[in-house]
């Protein structure tokens, strides 16, 4: 048993290395092993909505009704949260959607890199969506949009306290959407990664080694929890997403 | 549907129409036996699992940004611990804001076109 030898070392798994060296005027741009799988994940999420459009059967095979449902599960979601008003945001949504769920599936794949397990690839799409709403909101509204920090019907006095707890709250959406992705995905990892090393240790000592079910087992049972996370993970990141557009559709609740 | 082109263009019409009725129809009653139907026995610890994080990561980063305010503004007007001492509390009351915002609305409007 090579158990022994090996060090736990559960972060290793997400080092980003680099495969090709670009250098802009002293900006690392490399090709990373991170690039490569976000080239992986929209390779594959493109391929199964050409695959499963280009048919365009009545009765749907497998490819086509699994586009479908993703097509129709994000639909149904924007309708609930942001109203029919939300589905000019539909392309939007239900790219960053795709693109989270499905880099969440692929990184529970062993030996895989999880893209989401960054946290600058997370507060880059969370970024963009409240840059977004900000964008759109005062577009759409102009200065009504800052309505959104001033709940109507408050004096003034409360308003003085009022207005900046609503800002903070309104600038920690981007924290809150970036880190909860990003530290569920990395907690799962890691938790899945010691519990296999635990199995491996157990294995390599002696008697001990009647013991390393226990901890297989808890690894299947974790996996089966991380698998969970990751689709509800991605399905509250879009969401939160049109629940934010919603208010800059209509700020001013 | 053999016989479709033997059928007039009103026939076809009043079909498609019909056909499009039913589908709204559908579609309404799904949107609205969908959410009591997703939260199954299945996926409640799931669902538990992801509020408890959604309460706890929007608390902590009310925190952490009325913090750095507050930090930045101590840095910028050189006003002692007192920036950051009131933005912390009102970073504070950010984050119970948002556990109210979530525990008052656990279903957002269905429809988003009303104020």
């Amino acid at each position: 048993m090579a158990a022994q030898e090996q060090v736990l070392d559960p972060v290793h798994q997400f080092s980003i290395n680099r495969i090709i060296h670009i250098d802009l005027n002293g900006i690392d741009a490399s090709f990373t092993n991170a690039s490569l799988y976000m080239i992986i994940v929209i390779a594959l999420i493109s391929l199964l909505m050409i695959a499963g459009t280009s048919g365009r059967a009545l009765v749907p095979g497998r490819i086509q009704s699994l586009a479908e449902m993703a097509y129709e599960f994000t639909a149904n979601m924007v309708r609930t949260t942001a109203g029919t008003a939300g589905m000019r945001f539909f392309p939007f949504i239900f790219s960053i959607f795709m693109f989270v769920l499905v880099s969440n599936l692929l990184g529970l794949l062993p030996y895989t890199f999880t893209v989401t397990s960054q946290i600058v690839v997370t507060f880059g799409l969370a970024a963009t969506v409240m840059l977004l709403v900000i964008l759109f909101g005062f577009y759409k509204h102009g200065v009504h949009f800052l309505k959104l920090f001033v709940p109507s019907g408050v004096p003034l006095p409360i308003l003085i306290i009022l207005v900046p707890i609503e800002i903070i709250s309104f600038v920690s959406r981007v924290i809150s959407l970036s880190v909860r992705l990003f530290a569920n995905m990395l907690a799962g990892h890691i938790t899945l990664q010691v519990f296999g090393f635990f199995m491996l240790a157990l294995l390599g000592g002696g008697v001990w080694a009647l013991l390393a079910p226990l901890p297989l087992l808890a690894a299947i049972a974790m996996f089966a929890l991380e698998l969970l996370v990751a689709c509800l993970q991605a399905y509250v990141f879009a969401v939160l997403t049109s629940v934010y557009l919603n208010d800059a559709l209509h700020p001013g609740h | 549907m053999a016989k479709l082109e033997g059928e007039n263009d009103g026939e076809l019409r009043a079909r498609l129409a019909r056909l499009s009725q039913s589908l709204e129809a559908q579609a309404k009653s799904g949107r609205q036996g969908n959410a009591s139907e997703r939260g199954g026995t299945g996926s409640n610890a799931g669902l538990a699992w992801s509020l408890g994080v959604r309460v706890m990561s929007e608390f902590v980063a009310a925190i952490i940004v009325g913090g750095v305010i507050g930090w930045a503004i101590d840095n910028w007007l050189h006003s002692g611990p007192w920036g950051l001492v009131v933005f912390l509390m009102l970073g504070m009351a950010a984050g119970f804001w948002n556990i109210y915002r979530i525990a008052a609305t656990p279903e957002p409007p269905a429809q988003g076109d009303s104020q």
